[in-house]
């Protein structure tokens, strides 16, 4: 039997090289019309009146007075409408749609409408907190009074926008009473929920499909369901086919981005210069809306104490609500920010108390059977101090270090080992989710896998096929998995939290395997398997105790920079990096994965620059908006280690969001050992460098 | 709307004698500045007149003492041609990106006079001139007169932009460094460009220039000339004289892109650097 | 309107609309060539490239009107040819397409590159396609594919 993680050719990328794949906006019906989004020019206001052109025939107005169910986009926190209906609350809220045939004539119109706002006074300080959650490990308040010294840092990480290539958008028509909605989509079923929520519709009157999909990285988690209700509601109103697709500028504007976050740190440090305890206190910006917000702040507060144990901890933080345009999901889900403060403070702490930093993270990295920061365990091995010995090998890290150190030629290298928790935290799974994934074997012997699970590109509909391809014994072309559609799969859950392999190939394994036993040639079957949270996880969401996540997925990542003394600008030099995420489906997409993940992070780290300023994100086109090029890569090295983890499929914990998690502290250590300052926000601008060197 | 595709130089000139029009050339500001919702027309206020075709101002020669250059060649094109003089070179490599250095053309640049516009500096220093034509007539105006500030130009409604003459230089030492956000694909936060001629240790020749820290282009000739004339080791003494006239004129803003003070430092940083290394 | 006069994809066409129509509209309305993006509509992405006198141009700023006479090749035209074929399958081997949404302009991109420079060396494939973003890859497999395919392709270019 053939090692799994051989690398096989994907199955999707023909398709996509010849151009023939259909993406939302690739997709016609006939007769259908074009749906533009009128929105808010205010922060905050009252909406007094709106005076509207006349329509001509075959134009139309949708607003919330079309809402035939609730007029909220259901998402986890339901504070989001689907329509103004009397107060904006950001600038760009959408207000109604303008639908029609014409382009032209629809964009005429909107340029007609008057909007009359009482305006109010917006809030873009952090002062109402929407979520407060915090909890306690050991005995902090103990360790704090008996400190020898506290050493305190306050750090700040800024937006981050997914710039998928491929904007949002979604096109649907619709049967009778039945709405039918394809679209560029991370989680078709959220989608449908929604839906049904803002229609009061039944199961078998929603029908939602994606399209291939250009790019997510959770970017398209929960925003389109708000698209997907607008168009819903318009599709009932009209009663023709519509296609809403974002404008790139629209949609870097009004999106969801990640959350900005002001992270206080301070750590107890006792006589024998060990750190007793540890006080995190984490701000997140959520926009003019909680959504996801709560979830990311959860996952933000358990990263707490990294890819360390420390035994005494005070853990508290706050979603604040904002006249900005709401935040959400982005790869690394609060994990990002976290880490980034987290790993700059251990070197912070090492730097106050003459320490090497080696050392100190040494010290406190975590072993197996450690109480991680919420009091679960860390049940599985933990392998990085192989990791690290291979990390700092493949890229002379020590060596570099101490040249560079001394040797002020603005050369610097820089180390971050970071970890990711594996799938939806605590018990998502089990009470929220219910996965279930179906297999179904046709007369032909062609098994069908049906699962709710979107490939936005990181090769889902390959890996799946390998796992049921493996256990089949069964060749790849003998397998069909198509875009999901809710007509015909189950809900398996969301494409989010880095679960799909780990958690629903999990299932699918188990499916594939029943199916083996049962098999009959020509004869059709059909099994389905759906998600066991194993006995022995635990967790209490109200005072964060117990295990978090089933599973981690470990890494480490070494990059180098060069800064001009002129310019201040950094130049990558190399990025290495090291990887456990159990075992790979497939080699070559978690490579994939992992160059895409760490240039995210990174470029997080020094370039990416968002800024909202008085309501507005100032940085919404392209050309302002720096993501890198192939200019900017420098050569790329990633180890991928084998540390099979028992309940995922072939081993396979989660790697999704895992590659991007290091990346921003990598950069911004290897800054501070270039110019010999102590950094503390991202992105580490050119800008800031100047300031930072200023200060002699 | 009335947008016309001009087929000849002489059809253009009627064309702009006759009506008002704005031209446009291979596109990559104007369409970008004047972009709609797609499959609706660019928002373009006035009627466009498209030159791109007219294969009259495609050329590049030497003759008496200048290179000519028609104002319809591409960035690319120029990048690789052996006349274009090397500083020129040196910032059309690092202009934007392949793809819009293949339909970007050098009149367009000047054309749109954007205060971060990457030719500009560098057709300052080498004393450019940009040939204007009408029906009517045809005149030389510097490059410095011709941009009179952001988007704005010494440009009468019936005249296009056909040449841009350089006179032929041999400096000993020139350089342009562009400060983007990246290192492709970008817009320059600020830009800078030097040339100088030393015979014998004594500098014959010193021009330099700044983009993006003001509405047009910053060259000083007074400060120029006073140092012609003397030698590269008083120049070097005197250097943070220098950097200090010089950065009363530097005077950049705020915005999307980078701040002033970031913008100031290192305009002045790349005027050391350049005087350092002569 | 006027009438407009062009080769795409080796076929001769005439049609008649607004010069200043965008020629990335034309190509996906007029000719159903959606094999060519909109990811900016500012030409910064690359995911609209096409090939115009066999080079590399985004198509969502070029007015109509300047295409006259020209010879337009999209990634649908192109896909027909051997130099696809060996680009293609170095894409594939090499990982190089995930989302696959930048994918065509790349693909676009690498063969104006190629064009110019049958042997390129990794620097000049990274300005090559310096004008393509792709937000998925970290471009290291990219630029590796088109490494191998020049290699592969020894002779086509």
């Amino acid at each position: 039997m053939k090692d799994i993680s051989k690398s096989v050719r994907k199955v999707d990328s023909l398709i996509k090289l010849s151009g023939k794949a259909k993406y939302v906006d690739d997709i016609k019906i006939e007769g259908m019309l074009y749906a533009k989004t009128v929105r808010s020019t205010k922060s905050k206001a009252n909406i007094i009146s709106i005076t509207l052109p006349e329509l001509p025939k075959g134009y139309y107005v949708v607003d919330y007075h079309d809402v035939p169910g609730k007029n909220v986009v259901s998402i986890v926190f339901d504070d989001m409408p689907i329509f103004t209906e009397k107060t904006v609350t950001y600038y760009g809220e959408p207000i109604m749609l303008i639908v029609g045939e014409d382009k032209s004539v629809v964009t005429n119109l909107i340029s007609q409408i008057k909007i009359e706002y009482e305006e109010l006074t917006p809030l873009f300080e952090r002062t109402n907190s929407a979520i407060n959650y915090n909890f306690v490990k050991g005995d902090s308040k103990k360790a704090f009074k008996e400190a020898k010294k506290i050493i305190k840092f306050d750090y700040e990480t800024g937006y981050q926008e997914q710039l998928y290539i491929e904007p949002q958008g979604m096109i649907g028509e619709i049967n009778g009473n039945k709405v039918t909605i394809t679209g560029s989509v991370q989680c078709p079923y959220y989608v449908h929920n929604a839906v049904k929520v803002a229609l009061g519709a039944d199961n078998d009157e929603v029908r939602i499909k994606q399209s291939v999909v250009g790019g997510a990285f959770g970017g398209k988690e929960e925003f389109p369901s708000l698209i997907g209700c607008q168009l819903a509601v318009a599709l009932r109103k009209i009663k023709k086919p519509i296609k809403l697709v974002y404008e790139r500028e629209e949609d870097m504007e009004v999106t969801t981005k990640r959350h900005p976050s002001w992270i206080h740190m301070e750590a107890a440090i006792n006589d024998q210069n060990e750190i007793d305890g540890i006080i995190a206190n984490v701000e997140i910006d959520g926009g003019a809306s909680i959504g996801l917000s709560a979830v990311v702040l959860s996952r933000a507060l358990i990263a707490c104490t990294g890819v360390y144990t420390i035994d005494n901890l005070e853990v508290a933080g706050d979603v604040f609500l904002t006249n900005t345009v709401p935040n959400g999901a982005f790869r690394g889900f609060g994990a990002p920010q976290m880490l980034f403060a987290v790993e700059m403070f251990i070197h912070h702490i090492a730097k106050e108390l003459n320490i090497d930093p080696l050392k100190l993270r040494l010290k406190y990295l975590a072993k197996q059977g450690d109480e991680t920061s919420t009091r679960g365990k860390y049940r599985d091995p933990i392998i990085m101090n192989d990791m690290i010995e291979k990390a700092m090998k493949i890229s002379d890290y020590k060596n570099k270090l101490e040249i560079y150190q001394k040797d002020n030629k603005y050369k610097g290298i820089g180390m971050s080992w970071f970890l990711h928790g594996c799938g939806f935290t605590g018990s998502g799974e089990a009470e929220h989710i219910k996965a279930l994934v179906k297999l179904a074997k046709g007369e032909d012997d062609k098994v069908n896998i049906l699962i709710a699970a979107v490939d936005m590109g990181q090769g889902v509909q390959t890996t799946m096929k390998k796992i049921v391809s493996q256990i089949l014994e069964i060749p790849l072309e003998q397998i069909i998995y198509n875009n999901p559609d809710t007509d015909l799969v189950p809900d398996s859950g969301p494409t989010v939290a880095s679960r799909t392999i780990m958690i629903v190939g999990g299932l699918i394994a188990r499916a594939a395997k029943q199916l083996k036993e049962k098999w009959v040639d020509g004869e059709a079957l059909t099994v389905s398997e759906r998600y066991k949270q194993p006995e022995y996880i635990k967790w209490d969401e109200k005072t964060f105790i117990g295990d978090a996540y089933p599973a981690y997925s470990w890494g480490i990542n070494v990059v180098e920079v060069e800064i001009s003394p002129i310019t201040y600008q950094v130049t990558l030099k190399g990025i290495w990096s090291v990887y456990d995420v159990g075992k790979a489906i497939d080699e070559r997409i978690i490579m994939g994965q992992a160059d895409g993940g760490v240039l995210q992070g990174v470029a997080y780290g020094y370039l990416e620059v968002m800024k909202n300023e008085n309501g507005r994100v100032k940085q919404k086109t392209v050309t302002d908006y720096i993501i890198p090029t192939t200019g900017d890569i420098p050569p790329m090295e990633t180890i991928l280690m084998d540390n099979p983890y028992p309940l995922g499929p072939y081993g396979a914990k989660g790697a999704g969001e895992l590659t991007l998690d290091g990346g921003a502290p990598a950069v911004a250590l290897a800054i501070e050992n270039a110019i010999n300052k102590t950094v503390t926000k991202i992105p580490v601008t050119p800008e800031y460098i100047m300031e930072l060197m200023k200060n002699e | 709307m009335k947008n016309i595709t001009a087929k000849t130089l002489l059809e253009a000139l009627n064309l702009l004698n006759d009506g008002n029009y704005k031209v446009l050339a291979g596109g990559t500001d104007l369409m970008v500045q004047n972009r709609a919702w797609s499959n609706t027309l660019p928002k373009f206020k006035e009627d466009i007149l498209l030159i791109s075709n007219l294969k009259e101002l495609k050329y590049i020669n030497q003759e008496d003492g200048y290179i000519h250059i028609g104002s319809l060649m591409t960035l690319e094109e120029l990048k690789h041609h052996e006349l274009t003089p090397k500083l020129l070179v040196e910032a059309l490599e690092i202009m934007a990106s392949p793809a819009i250095r293949n339909m970007a053309t050098i009149g367009g640049n000047i054309g749109n006079a954007s205060p971060a516009g990457d030719s500009l500096p560098v057709l300052y220093v080498l004393n450019a001139l940009v040939i204007l034509q009408s029906i009517k007539s045809v005149r030389e105006i510097p490059i410095e007169e011709f941009i009179l500030g952001p988007g704005k130009k010494e440009l009468h409604k019936d005249e296009m932009i056909i040449e841009i003459k350089i006179p032929i230089n041999n400096f000993s030492n020139f350089s342009f460094k562009k400060v983007g956000g990246r290192k492709a694909d970008a817009i320059s936060k600020v830009s800078f460009a030097g040339a100088v001629k030393i015979k014998n240790n004594l500098i014959q020749d010193f021009r330099i220039s700044f983009g993006a820290v003001g509405p047009t282009v910053v060259r000083k000739n007074d400060i120029e000339n006073k140092i012609i004339g003397t030698s590269v080791a008083d120049l070097k003494s005197n250097i943070q004289d220098i950097l200090n006239q010089y950065g009363e004129f530097v005077r950049p803003i705020d915005d999307q892109r980078s701040n002033k003070d970031y913008r100031k430092k290192v305009a002045i940083n790349l005027l050391e650097e350049f005087i350092l290394n002569l | 309107m006027s009438k407009i006069k062009f080769t795409l994809n080796n076929k001769e066409v005439e049609i008649e609309e607004s010069p200043t129509a965008r020629l990335l509209d034309i190509l996906r309305e007029n000719f159903g060539l959606t094999g060519v993006k909109e990811g900016c509509g500012e030409g910064e992405c690359g995911a609209c490239a096409v090939l115009i006198n066999d080079k590399v141009i985004n198509s969502c700023i070029v007015p109509l009107g300047t295409v006259e006479g020209k010879n337009i090749v999209t990634i649908e035209g192109f896909s027909k040819t051997k130099k696809h074929q060996i680009l293609r399958n170095s894409f594939e081997e090499e990982g190089a397409v995930q989302c696959g949404f930048c994918t065509p302009g790349m693909i676009i991109a690498s063969e104006s590159l190629l064009n110019k420079n049958p042997h390129p060396s990794d620097e000049e494939i990274k300005i090559g396609l310096s004008g393509n973003l792709c937000r998925c890859t970290g471009y290291n497999m990219i630029v590796k594919a088109v490494k191998s395919a020049s290699k592969k392709g020894d002779g086509l270019w």
